[in-house]
């Protein structure tokens, strides 16, 4: 047995020499379906790993538990769809983190809640009127004037996109309304209308001009809401990077530093920052378009340098940019402008000097650490709450600074969580009953029950807004007395009073090397048996948008596999019958002398096998060298999202003896599958072509 | 009954698109164990289509053909591959030699078909057939090293391995020029003779016939009549041959 096969593996080879065209052909094929299974899977299963490191050692822990009566899959990161989704409710968190505090291997329980919120950022007209409201109020001629100048040169830039986006509006009248409010700010009379009536004149800007920036200028916060005290030690990848981290039982907000670099901060300073990035990178502004595009773009936004500046800082400033440039004249907008219009040669020093001289004058961040700030969102029911908290600080998940998607998350504490996701609790269930009672009104639905608690004094008739309005309602409303926010609460809460309520998810942390798949059977087992309707699921599901991305990843390399050795199949396939068709005199003249059908066949799967080996474990053997030569300088995030799959600004990849295996596994079965129909055939060659054959 | 290869009135037909070939008519023939035959005849007349029969690479359409004993008709494909392998062996017009393997191994290649034989005893019996054809020095050469009689001793080598009861050749020297060809008709009578091989080939040339010791002559798929188309006697005599 072994002595036929060593003389067919004999034949096997030596047939591979003699068909050299079709042996390389198919070897190569096989060399790069072998090399590319190698070095695909070991860098998935690589991403994997440090995927797994980055997401649950920063937000998700190993298993979310959530709601069994979830109507959408759970998605920490986002996903991909834009409405949010429903991942149903805990109402008692305790019972939960009970039971799954007992559950074998879990480590660590921590309550979460996602919610939505938006922070009115504020536009340079807002701040321009408040300050001019102040002046007008002081009698302050100067700086009344000085507002007024602003004002003018802000109504001009409004009034050219107005007249821009009017040729595309589909409400003429609003438009036109706009450029009339617009056209009466630009009217030389308007300095003496203001003076004539102040507070009427003020109190129409507000309502008639302000409205027509307000668009875009809301800030869109994703919030996780947990328990801040033991987040940190929990998720060691918790680094805080500005200010403090919340008081123990003192609600507060801690901002994602990823968040407030790109979000929040001033639009220049942002630009410069962009700017800034590509340069470091190595490109130049006078080579790569995007970046002398984006310096062109940048110079334009002077104006909201400008008007940040008060009076006094803009006299200081408009002295120190005519030291820098040199110039012995010229008004603070024509020298920002030239300040702005940078070149490779002096970027580095203008960024330096903005940072040194113009950012402590302005207001860098839409939301100061340190300061309180309004949250805003729309309730289930479609209400808009509105939550003072303060922002203690920002923070960052170490490895992942660059990742947008590790940074898309910003911590709020339970309470503010369950605020602004707008759950009433029993004791506000219990006042709605008491308004409804003394009111006497007919029905309080569960829509208005909320605007009778919330609503600052709106009547129990109140309007209710639908679910889902969109922004412009939102942002009218923000401008009314609708939400309310109500003042900052410097309340001491306890862990439980924290904790213990509603929460959307829990996150589970196991001991040191647990089995996920297996933990998450005994956490159903023991909710089941406590009867909690919930539902675990591995890191992976609930990281939502990023586990899609290993996701496609994972499609996208194993549709290259599929199609590649589908070319195998055929080519393998083809070649091998015309092979058949050659040798049947060879073949004929086997079975003549005493070779059975089965011989044939194996004659046939061995050669290709043998090549399978061969070209095969070449390219294993190649696949593995690629990998390790990977690991040996790493591979760059290139994009910020792959920051968050590579679990830091690099990947070093391994391989593993699976990958090999897999990789000689595939390629064997592929060889084997592709030979099938040819070795057939030449099975079925009737020995009598023996007979024919001439020389 | 005696006879190693008994044909009992066989035919064989070729479908060929609407007609049909009658290759073979009611042929009966009877060969003895040990016998030199040689089936001789035109081109077209059937010899081959005779050779495949008796060789069980091909079944009759009529008729019976019993081979070492065993009716041929009724074997499974893998019955008659067994058959030819350990009773049967061929020697073919074209040599038929597996180029990838070297003599050495052309000719162990049906030892390791069979199974069973230690490595040992197979290099035994391939050195053994090896020296019997006189190609002891050219034993590790690849077949297309070698010449056309070369070759043919390598198949004469190969087809006596499994030492079979029966020796087919369809036109062994058809390939070869006429010393060549005598010298492996010569070969062939040698071992014939030594180890009473029965040895059945088939012909057309005159010189090849007059060394067997029995001619079958076949003429459009029929035996000419026992007596007239047979002639038996040693090869030696061959010229005495009764012809008609
Ligand atoms: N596979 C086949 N299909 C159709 N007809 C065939 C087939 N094989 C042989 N024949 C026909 O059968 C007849 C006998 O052929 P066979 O090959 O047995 O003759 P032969 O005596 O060996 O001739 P040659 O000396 O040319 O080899 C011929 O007429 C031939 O054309
Ligand atoms: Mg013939």
């Amino acid at each position: 047995m072994s002595a036929t096969l060593g003389v067919l593996i004999q034949m096997a080879l030596r047939n591979l020499v003699v068909h050299r065209v079709k042996t390389g052909v198919v070897g190569l094929i096989m060399f790069f379906g072998t090399f590319l299974v190698v070095s695909g899977t070991a860098m998935l299963d690589s991403i994997r790993g440090s995927m797994e490191k980055s997401i649950t050692s920063s937000l998700s822990g190993d298993i979310q538990v959530y709601s069994s009566e979830a109507e959408d899959a759970l998605a920490l990161f986002g996903s991909m769809g834009m409405s949010t989704p429903d991942i149903g409710e805990i109402d008692e968190f305790k019972p939960l983190r009970e039971t799954l505090l007992e559950v074998e291997g879990v480590k660590a329980v921590v309550p979460m809640g996602i919610a939505m919120a938006t922070v009115f950022g504020g536009t340079e007209i807002d701040r321009v009127l408040s300050d001019l409201r102040v002046a007008t109020r002081d009698a302050d001629a100067e700086g009344t004037a000085m507002r007024v100048e602003q004002l003018v040169q802000i109504a001009e830039r409004m009034r050219k996109d107005v007249a821009m986006a009017a040729k595309a509006s589909s409400e003429p009248e609003k438009t036109q309304d706009q450029l009339a409010s617009l056209d009466r700010v630009l009217a030389p009379g308007f300095g003496a209308d203001l003076a004539a009536d102040p507070s009427g004149t003020l109190d129409w800007l507000d309502n008639k001009v302000a409205p027509i920036a307000a668009d875009g200028r809301m800030l869109y916060l994703r919030n996780i809401g947990t328990n801040l005290d033991t987040f940190p030690q929990t998720f060691d990848r918790f680094r805080l990077v500005d200010g403090e981290l919340v008081p123990p039982g003192q609600r507060g907000i801690l901002l994602s530093k990823a968040f407030y670099e790109k979000q929040a901060k001033n639009f220049v300073a942002r630009e410069l920052d962009k700017i800034k990035k590509s340069l470091d990178q190595g490109k130049t502004i006078a080579e790569d378009a995007v970046v002398s595009e984006l310096v062109a773009r940048t110079a334009t936004q002077y104006q909201r340098i400008q008007f940040q500046l008060s009076p006094k800082d803009a006299v200081i400033v408009t002295e120190r940019l005519r030291t820098k440039l040199g110039r012995t004249d010229g008004d603070l907008a024509a020298l920002l402008q030239e300040f702005l219009k940078m070149d490779d040669a002096n970027f580095a020093d203008r960024y330096a000097w903005f940072y040194q001289e113009i950012a402590p004058r302005v207001r860098l961040y839409e939301i100061p650490v340190g300061e309180e700030v309004t949250l805003r969102s729309f309730t289930k029911s479609g209400y808009i709450r509105a939550v003072n908290v303060k922002v203690y600080g920002t923070f960052e998940f170490s490895g992942l600074e660059t990742s947008d998607l590790a940074g898309a998350n910003n911590l709020v504490d339970m309470m503010t969580f369950r605020s602004l996701y707008g759950k009433m609790t029993d004791d506000q269930l219990d006042e709605l009953a008491d308004i409804k009672a003394s009111s006497g009104v007919k029905q309080v639905s569960r829509d208005n029950a909320e605007d009778a608690l919330f609503g600052g004094g709106g009547s129990l008739e109140a309007e209710t807004t639908t679910a889902g309005a969109g922004f412009d309602e939102f942002a009218g409303l923000t401008l009314g007395a609708a939400a309310t926010a109500g003042a900052l609460d410097t309340t001491q809460y306890t862990t439980a009073q924290m904790e213990d309520g509603l929460a959307l998810t829990a996150a589970v942390v196991l001991d040191e090397g647990g089995d996920v798949p297996a933990a998450i059977e005994r956490i159903e087992a023991a909710a089941k048996a406590k009867g909690l309707a919930v539902q675990a699921v591995g890191w992976e599901t609930a990281s939502g948008i990023v586990g899609q991305i290993v996701m496609v990843l994972q499609v996208v390399l194993y549709t290259a596999i599929f199609i590649i050795f589908l070319v195998a199949l055929v080519i393998i396939n083809n070649t091998m019958v015309m092979a058949t068709m050659e040798r049947t005199t060879e073949i004929g003249t086997m079975r003549a002398i005493g070779a059975q059908r089965p011989f044939v066949i194996v004659l046939f799967l061995v050669e290709t096998m043998v090549l399978g080996a061969i070209a095969g474990g070449l390219g294993a053997g190649a696949g593995a060298l690629f990998i390790t030569w990977l690991n040996h300088v790493g591979v760059p995030a290139v994009a910020d999202a792959l920051v968050l799959l590579f679990a830091g600004p690099r990947l070093y990849p391994v391989f593993t003896s699976g990958n090999l295996a897999f990789g000689m596994g595939s390629i064997l079965a592929i060889s084997a599958l592709s030979t099938l129909y040819p070795s057939v055939l030449a099975a079925r060659v009737l020995p009598v072509v023996a007979m024919q054959a001439k020389e | 009954m005696s006879g190693i290869v008994r044909l009992m009135d066989v035919v064989k037909d070729y479908p060929l698109g609407k007609v049909t070939v009658h290759a073979l008519r009611k042929v009966n023939l009877t060969i003895d164990k040990g016998e030199f035959t040689v089936i001789a005849g035109p081109s077209g007349s059937g010899k081959t289509t005779l050779l495949n029969l008796i060789g069980c690479i091909d079944v009759a359409t009529a008729g019976e053909v019993l081979v070492d004993g065993k009716s041929t008709g009724k074997l499974t494909d893998k019955q008659l591959t067994s058959l030819r392998l350990n009773s049967i062996g061929f020697i073919f017009q074209s040599f038929n030699l597996i180029n990838v393997l070297d003599i050495r191994q052309n000719v162990e290649f049906p030892l390791l078909l069979q199974g069973g034989l230690s490595k040992a005893e197979r290099q035994a019996r391939v050195d053994d057939v090896v020296d019997k054809v006189g190609l002891r020095q050219f034993a590790s050469q690849r077949p297309n090293e070698l010449s056309g009689g070369q070759r043919q001793r390598v198949a004469i080598a190969r087809a006596l391995v499994t030492r079979p009861a029966i020796v087919l050749a369809d036109e062994p020297t058809a390939n070869l020029d006429s010393t060549t060809g005598t010298q492996i008709i010569d070969l062939m009578k040698e071992i014939n003779h030594q180890d009473h091989t029965t040895f059945i080939f088939s012909t057309h040339d005159e010189k090849v016939m007059k060394r067997a010791d029995r001619v079958v002559r076949i003429l459009d798929g029929m035996l000419e009549a026992a007596g007239l188309s047979e002639s038996r006697g040693p090869s030696e005599s061959g010229g005495e041959q009764v012809h008609a």
